[in-house]
């Protein structure tokens, strides 16, 4: 009868600490259940070269914050969908985002026309979403749960270091040359307003088609009107087509300063075809090879990053935008571990309140969401060679002339730049 | 007659499904993805009528699309107009732009009339671009209004209306399909000498196709904007849609209203499902070949295909 007893008892002791094993299992698992980052970002269509490179820096701190144990303890996983470059796949991915996938936190498409169609949604649902390179994105609806990754909160900051520079070069009139398409002309309108505030007269404002290949005309019509400076805007087979132009047909001695918004010739493709025939341009970057701008963690980046590009196949050097999406995720981590919550709210007060600390430099935040302090930076390409990618992982080349803050080297008038 | 009666209860029992399915789906995605399926049975639809029908190809979806579009943009940023008014604007003027485009080019046959259509859409699309009031090349924001009582949501309102648009369509379809208008667009698309000697009006034929098919197109782009909260040139005038306005009749059959229809499921469905699953240029392979191995299976579509079966199955001793 004791023994009976006994083993009864025990029976009941085996039970219990089994079904609080079970309990404690699936406590644990609960546990590391993983934190789901959800974003799109383009793998097709014109947008994809940056969108891959900007998906293996994410992936890259995905590695690494996972290697620092995760967030609050939980793996870190990338919910991914490519939105082939088009703004009409963005509704229903981030739908699925939200309401399938139930990812924990948003980035946004890489891209202002791409951002534009989420922003109702998570101002709708009063979520968080760090933006990717979008301009100017919660202009109109003042989303108080908006950050923008772009080191620039306004077309007019992002052309302003240009025409300061064409002013510190006595440049009074100015000639203006874009693209017709979103992020281009958002950009003119930037320069012209950037112009006039500064008092310079623009004495030829043109617009072509983005599938322009010849600009030998415009050029030419350009010539005659003498500018100080020539602002272009463009992408970045335009881009490359009209530097290959200005080699050919030239832009008259008049011309002080030329460059200015041109996407593409930050690309390593690019750069290395173009090569010599980049000399003496001035043009937009976000991070270059240069003393000013060497903050903690961006080089050990770049060294992995780089590592990775050639078996991932996208921009050898990925000083454009990669730096700049693993700072997403440097941020998402910081408001994580600081507040110990997922909380939107929470995450989002954070980030108002608090200087973060990314390998792009320190943030910080204006009520926008945007950055307060500009940090777009203007470079000079400088004695470069022709055929010859590893000019461009060094000082020198692409030498920092505006802003004052970032400044590597004085700017060098254009026609002295390219002798 | 009795061919449509049955038609008849089957679009009302689609509209009471439609209704219910916006009632009863807590999930949003749902009626996010159907949408992008409704509205390509409505634009496969639209284009078989002139190019299925009548064997004019055109090219130029995505023009008569992104102006239906941009019509009620500019209708809703000018005098705040409601949904159905703007869908009924956007029908009016994508329909006058189709008998214009029609009477200036349905003289063309083969790849000349093709190659015209391609042309409209770069005109239209260079105008809107260069049209500030729209956004131009930059896009603007179109917030979608609160959604009436009856839906929970906005999106859930859009997709309503765009089910009832892809039942308007449709049964247009099979009315131009079934009547003499059918009857003419077929004998023109087979014989076009061989019907005008007969006494086939075949310009009057053509130019009420185009009218019509135009219309559809800018219908279904209508409620494009506010689906997007959002437009711009690039994504309204993608080649998707007049690859896809193509694509599927051919893959459906285009002989028949039902072909675009399924054409258009399982192609769009297809594509949304890739999307968010495979998602990578897989994505953009399917349409191509997809096509590649119904022109060379089944000429016919998938409906050709199933006739092929029958007759086939029907000879069996």
């Amino acid at each position: 009868m004791k023994f009976a007893r006994t083993f009864t008892a025990l029976r009941m002791a085996v039970a219990a600490s089994v079904v609080l094993g079970i309990i404690a299992g699936s406590a644990h698992a609960q546990e590391k259940k993983p934190v789901r980052v959800g974003f799109s970002i383009a793998q097709t269509g014109p947008l994809s070269g940056a969108g891959k490179s900007g998906l293996l820096a994410l992936q890259i701190w995905r590695d690494d914050v996972n290697g620092r144990g995760g967030l609050l303890g939980r793996p870190v996983e990338l919910i991914v969908y490519d939105d082939q470059s088009n703004a009409a796949t963005v509704p229903g991915i981030y739908s699925k985002l939200l309401d399938v996938d139930k990812v924990d936190l948003l980035i946004g498409p890489y891209s202002s026309n791409l951002t534009a169609p989420v922003m109702p949604m998570v101002k709708q649902r009063n979520l968080l979403l760090i933006g990717n390179f979008a301009l100017d994105a919660n202009a109109r609806l003042r989303h108080d749960k908006y950050f923008s990754s772009l080191p620039s909160a306004s077309a007019d900051q992002w052309a302003a270091p240009f025409f300061d520079l064409a002013k510190q070069l006595q440049g009074k009139a100015v000639a203006l040359l874009a693209a017709d398409a979103e992020f281009a002309q958002t950009l003119a309108g930037g320069a012209r307003n950037e112009a006039k505030k500064r008092g310079m007269q623009l004495v030829y404002d043109q617009t072509y088609p983005p599938a322009t290949v010849d600009f030998s005309s415009m050029l030419r019509a350009l010539r005659v009107k003498q500018p100080d400076a020539i602002f272009v805007a463009g992408y970045p087979s335009d881009s490359a087509a009209i530097v290959r132009a200005v080699k050919e047909i030239g832009v008259g001695d008049s011309v002080k300063l030329f460059g200015g918004g041109m996407v593409g010739l930050q690309n390593a493709p690019v750069m290395q075809s173009l090569g010599s025939t980049l000399n003496g341009v001035v043009n937009y970057h976000t991070w270059v090879p240069e003393k000013s701008l060497e903050f903690p963690g961006v080089s050990s980046f770049l060294a992995r990053y780089q590592a990775r590009a050639k078996d991932a196949n996208v921009d050898a050097l990925g000083y454009y935008l990669p730096p700049f999406n693993y700072a997403i995720g440097q941020m998402l981590e910081q408001a994580v571990t600081a507040t110990k919550s997922l909380d939107h709210k929470l995450l989002a007060k954070y980030l108002h309140d608090n200087a973060i600390n990314t390998i792009v430099g320190t943030v910080r935040f204006n009520e926008m969401g945007e950055w307060s302090q500009s940090r777009m930076i203007y470079i000079q390409f400088r004695a470069l060679a022709d055929k010859n990618l590893d000019q461009f992982r060094g000082p020198g080349k692409q030498v920092v002339v505006a802003p004052a803050a970032h400044k590597t080297g004085d700017i060098v008038p254009f026609a002295a730049a390219r002798k | 007659m009795r061919n449509w009666s049955r038609f008849l209860i089957g679009a009302t029992l689609s509209v009471l499904l439609a209704l219910g399915l916006t009632r009863f789906v807590g999930n949003e995605y749902f009626f996010f993805a159907t949408y992008v399926v409704l509205q390509f049975i409505v634009l496969a639809t639209a284009w078989n009528i002139l190019g299925g029908y009548g064997g004019y190809v055109n090219f130029g979806a995505s023009a008569f699309f992104a102006v239906g579009a941009y019509c009620a943009v500019a209708l809703t940023q000018s005098y705040a107009l409601a949904l159905p008014l703007q869908i009924l604007a956007a029908a009016l003027v994508t329909g006058l732009l189709g008998f214009a485009v029609g009477a200036l080019t349905l003289r063309l046959r083969g790849i000349y009339f093709s190659i015209a259509t391609v042309a409209v859409a770069v005109i239209c699309e260079t105008v809107i671009m260069n049209w500030s009031f729209v956004g131009g090349a930059r896009g603007t924001t179109v917030l979608q209004p609160a959604a009436p009582a009856f839906f929970s949501s906005y999106t859930r309102l859009l997709f309503f209306v765009m089910a009832l648009l892809a039942l308007l369509a449709v049964a247009f379809a099979r009315f131009v399909e079934t009547s003499w208008i059918g009857r003419g667009l077929r004998a023109i698309r087979d014989n076009e000498e061989a019907a005008e000697s007969v006494g086939v009006p075949t310009l009057k034929l053509k130019l009420f196709a185009a009218t019509a098919s135009g219309a559809l197109m800018g219908a279904a782009g209508a409620p494009f904007a506010l689906y997007m909260n959002f437009i711009e040139p690039t994504s309204a005038f993608s080649l998707n849609y007049s690859v896809s306005a193509l694509a599927m009749p051919l893959i459906g059959g285009s002989a028949n209203w039902l072909g675009p229809v399924i054409g258009a499921i399982l192609l769009a469905g297809t594509q949304q499902i890739v999307t968010v699953t495979i998602s990578s240029e897989l994505n953009v392979l399917i349409v191509g070949l997809l096509l590649v191995v119904f022109v060379v299976a089944a000429p016919h579509g998938i409906l050709g295909l199933w006739h092929k079966l029958v007759a086939r199955g029907g000879q069996r001793p």
